[in-house]
């Protein structure tokens, strides 16, 4: 017997979820749906959770993962309900609770924090910039480039690295095994055998790389006329997670070999990764800012303020990349000396906001979510059997 | 009787509906041979244009006195050929039709020659039959140009205004001591947002300009001995012990009812306050004088001493009224749940649709129900409606969308509020709709159950909780916690209808009044004269109930304002002769259409020829066979029979 909770309603107002009491259960959104499977049938399923207010059943829900957002459901709903939006606000809300240290909750659903933490962190940065920084000089290399290492040494920011990303493991692993105890642990009446565990594990690898189930939901792509089998939105998304973790790995493991004052020819492997990887941040972020400010998918017409936030960082983070690039090869010190702090400054709250408390840690959830689905319906079959 | 010489036969193909399987040839050709016939013939098609114009010439040309056209059902052509044989000269009661399409080509397509046998003996009988018909002639009664509208609720005046509109004279009777019925105890009503009260306010306005419409409180009609067009109405009013002049002052008004010692429960607020023994429900109540309710008053004389236009002598008054049409619109009664039936009566804040509205119009700010301010309300929809063991089958119609929009008053009166809808499905029908949205997105939530599991309301320490297994989220257990659940009750025809046996106005399996046909001839019943409209014929809306008043308001006047109405011809007839009264006719006539009266001082039965319906159950019971139903009269029965048996 479970009581009825109309305060969850309110709450995930805050989320993004306005519309969804609308509902009035026809299932359209479900039937419609291209990922909805037998055992997860949402949308109707998540939203008739939500409008009841049963935390602990959305808590040990893996459904608000499985969906990409396509958006055919909020299209088909006779009553605008907006059960897409639904969705995406509860992994906003799943993001909140799987995080145990409760900050995640504050920066979704106060414009303050977020705002606050933001600018607290970019200020940290330069503070630290204003006590350590090393000699501006502007004297140039042989080339005609900026001495960029004795102004920032890369030894130094590779320790700054690498304590923030043990900061960033631990939090997002942390927020990762809240997780599956809220969805294998409690809540849960299947009886699991750990060596599924093992045996799906290549299904979190996949789709970890590829994001793959994306490409399967409905926002399939026309070329002159044919239709292809794919998600133009996934292609995007992709592109840009590429890129992203093509940047990542540079600057967490080769700085030396990326973050250096030798000017290189233009075809050279260092720099046409970094032209690559801006390339693809650049026009998947135009993709995206494109879609929420002329909201003709289902998917950009509402935008949170973390929906926002984290385009705009990611923008702000890559253009100064970019400058502080070329104000270096073409010899501008002071440029560049700017540029690199206020990129630090941009990059710095971004990482330490998004992975673990915010819309970046989707990219962990969603793994983890197949992976979990797949081995409790693998322990499902194997317990029918029995 | 005179049997026919001269008859006119016509077989019809009906293109090849009947040609295909009966051999219309052979027919005729078998017929030719009978005696009397004079002219047989087929044709394509009877009912078309040119083989009417040739019946016509033919029955003139040759001095027809009788014509019989086998063709299809009676139901679609009886009239057409009845028509024709009027435009011809020829009485149409000497018509008769044979169905020789439904009852042979169709139904024996597998045996063609014993359709043609048996085509050729039904056309045989209905030559006999024709042979002994009579020549009817329809009789004319004269009607009063006045319809009895009973009860003044909202469909009640507006008909009463329509028909005064029509230029019918109309009396207005009223139970109660005030009109408005129902109506004037609902507060905002949706779609035109209006409360109650002033849509009874305008309509009352408006009745009072009408010289032609006469208005009785207080008052019930108390025997008829008419029938249509002639109805013969006894009412009896009570009194209010005010007199008549009264102009009322409320100061004093309330100073008196404080004076009254008797106190009890308040109808008009279905019981949630009580009331004195003189009374007026609201402030701008009509007609604006008070009245004391005879049933209650102790005759104290504490009122009187007060006031001096309190009479606590009035006697109770009786008129008669000559009417041609009576309109019966006495709404319903909400349905009043069994004691213990989710939790009524048993646990204290479970309480009836009717009773929350009440109690928002007795609310300010805040919604109190015994001292304590709600915040959770749950509703229990068909409470009374749909049963599924109980015996009110139907649906009320009304409530869904009356809880419903009560949900969204509450939401914008109120604060804090939360509505949960317990139903067993919602039909917010028609433009509706709307506001079904409009209370999900307000956030209400809607819980749905299954016939078999109803949702169960019981105690929990110091709340009440209502339990559902949810068909919304199959089948989910779950709880709500009310501070107050509010039963969605049904309509449930009046109580006290004693006016169905006072007018023989026929009732339904379902206890409402019964109509003729609910799709063609919604408003009227089989008495003729007597219409019915409103609520008291089926659960309906308030604009349902306004639209059939309209409808039996026209059918009224229509049916009066000639001065004069026609009756059917096709009545008993009984020969006086023969009879010897036994009262075994009577007691068959469900219209009581018979009355004993005296032949050379002998008691003998006569018809009363507007009531009777010709329905032919007099007929068999009749031990010394005195009764004949003209049109169907034993010769022409007889005579078909031996037709057939030949």
């Amino acid at each position: 017997m479970s009581k009825v909770n109309t305060a969850l309603a309110s709450e995930l107002q805050y989320y993004g979820a306005k519309e969804f009491s609308a509902c009035y259960n026809c299932g359209n959104c479900t039937a419609i749906c291209s990922l909805a499977s037998e055992g997860n049938e949402f949308p109707r399923k998540m939203i008739r959770l939500s409008t009841l207010g049963l935390e602990n059943e959305i808590e040990s829900s893996l459904e608000p993962w499985l969906c990409y957002y396509c958006g055919e459901c909020s299209s088909t709903c006779p009553r605008q309900a907006e059960p897409g939006e639904l969705m995406m606000s509860l992994r906003r809300y799943l993001t909140a609770r799987y995080d145990w240290t409760g900050l995640s909750r504050r920066f979704y659903t106060s414009e303050i924090w977020e705002l606050g933490a933001i600018f607290l962190l970019a200020a940290f940065i330069l503070v630290l910039f204003i006590f350590f920084h090393g000699p501006m000089t502007t004297e140039l290399t042989a080339e005609g480039g900026v001495k960029l290492n004795t102004f920032a040494p890369w030894k130094t920011i590779e320790i700054g690295d690498w304590i923030m990303a043990a900061f960033l493991s631990f939090f997002l692993l942390s927020n990762i095994f809240n997780m599956y105890l809220k969805v294998m642990v409690r809540n849960n009446k299947v009886k699991i055998p750990i060596k599924l565990y093992f045996t799906t594990l290549w299904d979190l690898a996949f789709n970890f790389a590829t994001q793959w189930e994306f490409s399967k939901s409905e926002n399939k792509t026309k070329i002159a006329g044919k239709q292809f089998n794919i998600s133009p939105y996934w292609i995007m998304h992709w592109l840009l997670m590429s890129s992203y973790a093509l940047m990542l790995i540079l600057i967490m493991v080769f700085l030396g070999w990326f973050q250096t004052d030798i000017i290189y020819e233009w075809w050279h492997p260092q720099r046409i990764l970094g032209y690559y990887a801006t390339f693809g941040l650049m026009a998947g972020l135009i993709y995206f800012f494109y879609n929420r400010i002329k909201k003709e998918q289902e998917s950009g017409k509402h935008s949170h303020l973390s929906d926002w936030v984290f385009i705009v960082l990611l923008a702000l983070t890559t253009i100064s990349g970019i400058l502080v690039h070329f104000f270096r090869i073409y010899g501008l010190p002071y440029s560049t000396y700017y540029m690199y702090v206020f990129h630090l400054m941009v990059l710095f709250p971004m990482l330490m906001i998004e992975v673990p408390f915010s819309k970046w840690s989707h990219l962990a959830y969603r793994p983890f979510a197949i992976y979990f689905a797949k081995v409790k319906s693998a322990a499902e079959k194997m317990n029918s059997k029995n | 009787m005179e049997e026919k010489r001269n008859i006119g036969v016509y077989i019809c193909q009906c293109g090849s509906n009947i040609s295909d399987y009966v051999d219309v040839e052979k027919v005729r050709e078998e017929v030719a041979k009978i005696n009397h016939v004079s002219i047989s013939k087929t044709t394509m098609f009877a009912c078309a244009d040119a083989t009417q114009n040739e019946i016509v010439q033919d029955i003139q040309e040759n001095n027809l006195d009788a014509i019989v056209v086998a063709s299809c059902s009676p139901k679609l052509h009886l009239d057409t050929f009845k028509n024709v044989a009027e435009r011809a000269g020829l009485n149409p009661y000497n018509y008769v039709q044979v169905n020789i399409r439904e009852q042979c080509s169709w139904a024996h397509s597998d045996k063609p020659v014993q359709a043609t046998e048996k085509a050729i003996q039904l056309v045989k009988a209905g030559i006999a039959r024709v042979g002994y018909s009579e020549a009817l002639i329809k009789t004319k009664i004269s009607a009063e140009n006045v319809v009895v509208v009973v009860g003044a609720g909202v469909s009640g005046m507006r008909s009463a205004i329509e028909l005064a509109d029509l230029g019918s004279y109309v009396y207005l009777i009223e139970r109660e001591y005030f009109v408005g019925g129902r109506v004037a105890q609902w507060g905002e009503l949706f779609t035109t947002n209006e409360t109650g009260k002033e849509t009874i306010r305008r309509l009352y306005t408006k009745l009072m300009e009408y010289k032609n419409i006469t208005l009785f409180t207080g008052a019930e009609i108390i025997s008829n001995t008419g029938t249509v067009g002639n109805f013969d109405i006894q009412v009896k009013i009570r009194p209010r012990y005010i007199k008549p002049g009264c102009k009322v002052d409320p100061e004093k008004l309330q100073k008196v009812i404080d004076a009254c010692p008797v106190e009890i429960p308040d109808k008009f607020n279905f019981g949630l306050t009580t009331c004195k023994a003189i009374y007026k429900n609201f402030e701008s109540e009509f007609p604006e004088i008070p009245a004391i309710d005879p049933e209650h008053c102790t005759r104290c004389g504490e009122c009187e001493k007060l006031c001096d236009d309190i009479d606590l002598g009035q006697k109770d008054e009786f008129i008669n009224i000559k009417a041609g049409a009576i309109l019966i619109n006495t709404g319903y009664d909400p349905y009043e749940p069994k004691t213990g039936e989710f939790g009524y009566k048993e646990i204290e804040n479970v309480i009836t649709l009717p009773q929350l509205k009440r109690l928002i119009e007795l609310s300010g700010k805040e919604l109190i129900y015994k001292n304590k301010k709600i915040h959770n309300i749950g509703y229990i929809y068909c409470v009374g409606s749909r049963q599924k063991d109980g015996e009110n089958k139907y649906c009320s119609r009304y409530c869904c969308t009356s809880t419903i929009y009560t949900s969204i008053v509450i939401k914008n009166k109120y604060k804090d509020i939360h509505n949960f809808h317990f139903d067993k499905s919602i039909r917010t029908y028609g433009k509706l709709e709307l506001l079904y949205r409009e209370a999900s997105e307000n956030g209400d939530i809607f819980l749905q159950f299954w016939d078999e599991d109803p949702p169960v309301v019981s105690r929990n320490g110091n709340g009440t909780v209502v339990s559902i297994k949810d068909m919304l989220s199959s089948g989910k257990e779950l709880e709500v916690d009310c501070d107050l659940v509010v039963l969605v009750t049904g309509m449930v025809p009046r109580q006290d209808n004693k006016i169905a046996d006072i007018l023989k106005a026929p009732i339904g399996r379902d206890k409402f009044f019964n109509e003729i046909h609910p799709k063609l001839r919604p408003v009227e019943t089989v008495i003729d004269g007597v219409l019915i409209s409103g609520a008291c014929q089926g659960p309906k809306n308030i604009s349902e109930s306004v639209k059939s008043s309209l409808s039996a308001a026209s059918k009224a006047n229509s049916l009066v304002k000639k001065g004069e109405i026609e009756l059917k011809p096709t009545i008993a007839f009984i020969d006086k002769n023969a009879c010897v009264w036994c009262d075994e006719c009577l007691k068959a006539c469900p219209f009581d259409a018979i009355i004993k009266t005296q032949l050379e001082g002998k008691d003998v039965a006569e018809i009363v020829e507007a009531k009777c319906k010709g329905g032919g159950m007099c007929l068999p019971v009749c031990p010394e066979n005195a009764i004949n139903l003209k049109g169907y009269t034993d010769n022409e029965m007889e005579a078909m029979i031996t037709a057939l048996a030949d």
